[in-house]
């Protein structure tokens, strides 16, 4: 595999008269990864996505796709397949197969059987021969991420994907990009919706005012454990070093884990047992990505204005910790 | 290139301003050719269908024509923004200046469409009054409606068609003007707006004697002079499209979306 990222923004800033919309943004997204842009509205989350396509051009900083830079060299797109507006834009007085085969005619290359497959992949063969224009939000949606995956695409950058879909939609095109990832795309998006985020998305990052104020890797988060042990140092001290675990630290009365699979968690009761650690309880450790986020947000808010809100951001319902 | 025009004119038949601007020039010289009072107006008697298609022409250069147009002109790139799909098509390897030179081509095409159609609806307007040989003129040659004398039906032709060619020619500029200032305002209702005012200020500038044969207003009535040398004219109205086009491909370039 190439070291070079699939997609790289370097120190992008994007200024309209003084107000900065993205701010310095620097990250890297690398082939079979699904990396998230999340944060409030205007954080800058779209602008950063047009900047990265080669919609927009950047004040200062730069940009490349798989090594190349979009500007410059727009065969780069070839292998990119993008949504950038949410709905998902297309002739509204043309059929989704027409639409999506003039997207094949303007990737170059795309056949036929190839159109057949992704209406078939996105359940939309039954209204493929209906005008565009009386699709339903979700439906328009679904054909954005079809056109999107029409051409293999090496990279697939969506705006709001999820926007206006129903959860059968959502699961849908979740387990599309999902697989597009295991396959070796590298996947950007950007979304409000933090669940989804937790549930597929390798990286993500926090956009506040254009700028990047964290970035959590999920893919440890989302495979850590914790248990309650008989000896909070004792259960540390086996666990350290042992090939099955990844890593091990502890946490008030608990320890938190990371197994190297999901298969040796048998592995680590029985060898806690052999070292006469009882273990109490254990359970995944769910990341609760909305208190994380709200409160990633609410800090950076309180440490550029001072105050930030009055009390704090609300909580989400449902939110643990 | 080739799959960027087909795209373009097909989406030409898809603008309303297409459609309505076809069904005015249908619909408008049946008014010159089944006019009670043109004679009491202005003194006319029609004599053959190769008459109409000049009434028709003289009355709408100066508005009508320029307005449908640039109309349509800025439609073709302003339908794209109105429908969001400037980006899906920019997302796909297709460089900005080729796009929009097929976009180019297209309204620069669009011109000579719209005065073919109104030629033959014209001269199918004028089917009452014959085709035949008259004495007369078509008001395109010399001696304007009266003529020289006889005029064969193919001579009467030559000069309709010479003068609607012209015709067309004049309105170029125009359409690549609308797609220029669409391009600026990325509006196609501003970029239109923003033709006409153009226009309208241009004509005042005869005001100005010296600079009244540079004039692109000038230029659009070209067709309606037979004997006089079209060389000036002609080379004009290509330099005014040329730099019109050139502008709107480079503000393109660098436009945000």
């Amino acid at each position: 595999m190439s070291s070079t990222p699939a997609i790289a923004s370097d120190r992008l800033t994007k200024a309209y008269g003084k107000k900065q919309v993205v701010n310095d943004l620097t990250f890297r997204v690398n082939a079979g990864e699904v990396y998230a842009l999340v944060g409030p509205n205007g954080a800058g989350k779209t602008t950063a996505i047009r900047l990265v396509t080669g919609l927009a051009f950047p004040t200062s900083g730069s940009v490349s796709i798989l090594g190349e830079d979009p500007h410059k060299r727009p065969a780069v797109r070839r292998k990119l397949g993008a949504v950038v507006e949410a709905p998902a834009a297309f002739y509204p007085y043309l059929t989704g197969r027409a639409n999506l085969k003039l997207h094949a005619a303007l990737a170059g290359g795309v056949k036929d059987a190839r159109v057949e497959e992704v209406l078939a992949l996105m359940e939309l063969k039954h209204a493929a021969d209906r005008k565009v224009g009386v699709y339903s939000l979700g439906m328009r949606q679904r054909l954005g991420v079809a056109a999107a995956v029409l051409t293999h695409p090496e990279v697939l950058i969506l705006d709001e994907p999820a926007s206006g879909m129903d959860p059968l939609s959502l699961h849908l095109v979740h387990g599309v990009l999902r697989k597009a990832a295991e396959e070796g795309t590298a996947v950007l998006l950007s979304t409000h919706h933090l669940d989804e985020v937790v549930a597929y998305c390798t990286r993500v990052a926090i956009l506040e005012e254009g700028a990047l104020i964290d970035e959590v890797n999920l893919y440890d988060r989302r495979d850590r454990y914790r248990l309650r042990p008989t000896s909070v140092a004792e259960a540390v001290r086996l666990l350290e070093g042992q090939p099955f675990i990844r890593h091990v630290a502890a946490r008030g009365a608990e320890v938190v884990f990371i197994p190297r699979a999901a298969s040796d968690i048998a592995e680590v009761t029985r060898h806690l047992g052999e070292g006469g650690v009882g273990v109490l309880e254990m359970q995944r450790d769910v990341f609760d990505l909305r208190g994380y986020y709200r409160e990633r947000v609410h800090n950076e808010r309180v440490r550029r204005t001072g105050t930030g809100t009055n009390g704090g951001l609300p909580r989400f319902p449902g939110e643990t910790g | 290139m080739n799959v960027l025009l087909r795209m373009e004119f097909a989406k030409l038949w898809r603008l309303s301003s297409v459609r309505f601007g076809l069904l005015v020039l249908v619909v408008f010289p049946l008014l010159w050719a089944y006019a009670p009072g043109i004679f009491d107006l202005y003194g006319v008697f029609l004599v053959s269908a190769y008459q109409v298609p000049a009434l028709g022409l003289l009355s709408s250069m100066q508005f009508l024509l320029p307005l449908l147009t640039a109309i349509t002109a800025a439609e073709l790139l302003g339908v794209e923004i109105a429908n969001g799909t400037l980006p899906t098509v920019l997302l796909r390897p297709v460089t900005r200046p080729n796009w929009l030179a097929a976009k180019l081509v297209v309204a620069a095409a669009y011109p000579f469409i719209l005065l073919t159609v109104f030629l033959v609806a014209s001269l199918l307007a004028g089917a009452q009054f014959g085709f035949g040989q008259f004495v007369g003129g078509t008001g395109l040659g010399a001696g304007g409606l009266l003529g020289t004398g006889s005029l064969s039906a193919g001579a009467a032709l030559g000069e309709l068609v010479r003068g609607f060619s012209l015709a067309a020619w004049a309105l170029v500029p125009i359409a690549m003007l609308a797609v220029l200032l669409t391009v600026a305002f990325m509006n196609a209702a501003g970029g239109a707006l923003a033709t006409l005012s153009v226009l309208i200020v241009m004509q005042l500038f005869v005001v100005f004697p010296g600079l009244e044969p540079f004039l692109l207003t000038t230029q659009l009535q070209t067709y309606s002079s037979p004997t006089a040398d079209l060389t000036w004219a002609v080379a004009l109205i290509a330099l005014y499209s040329a730099l019109f086009a050139a502008v709107a491909v480079v503000l393109f370039e660098r436009k945000d979306f």
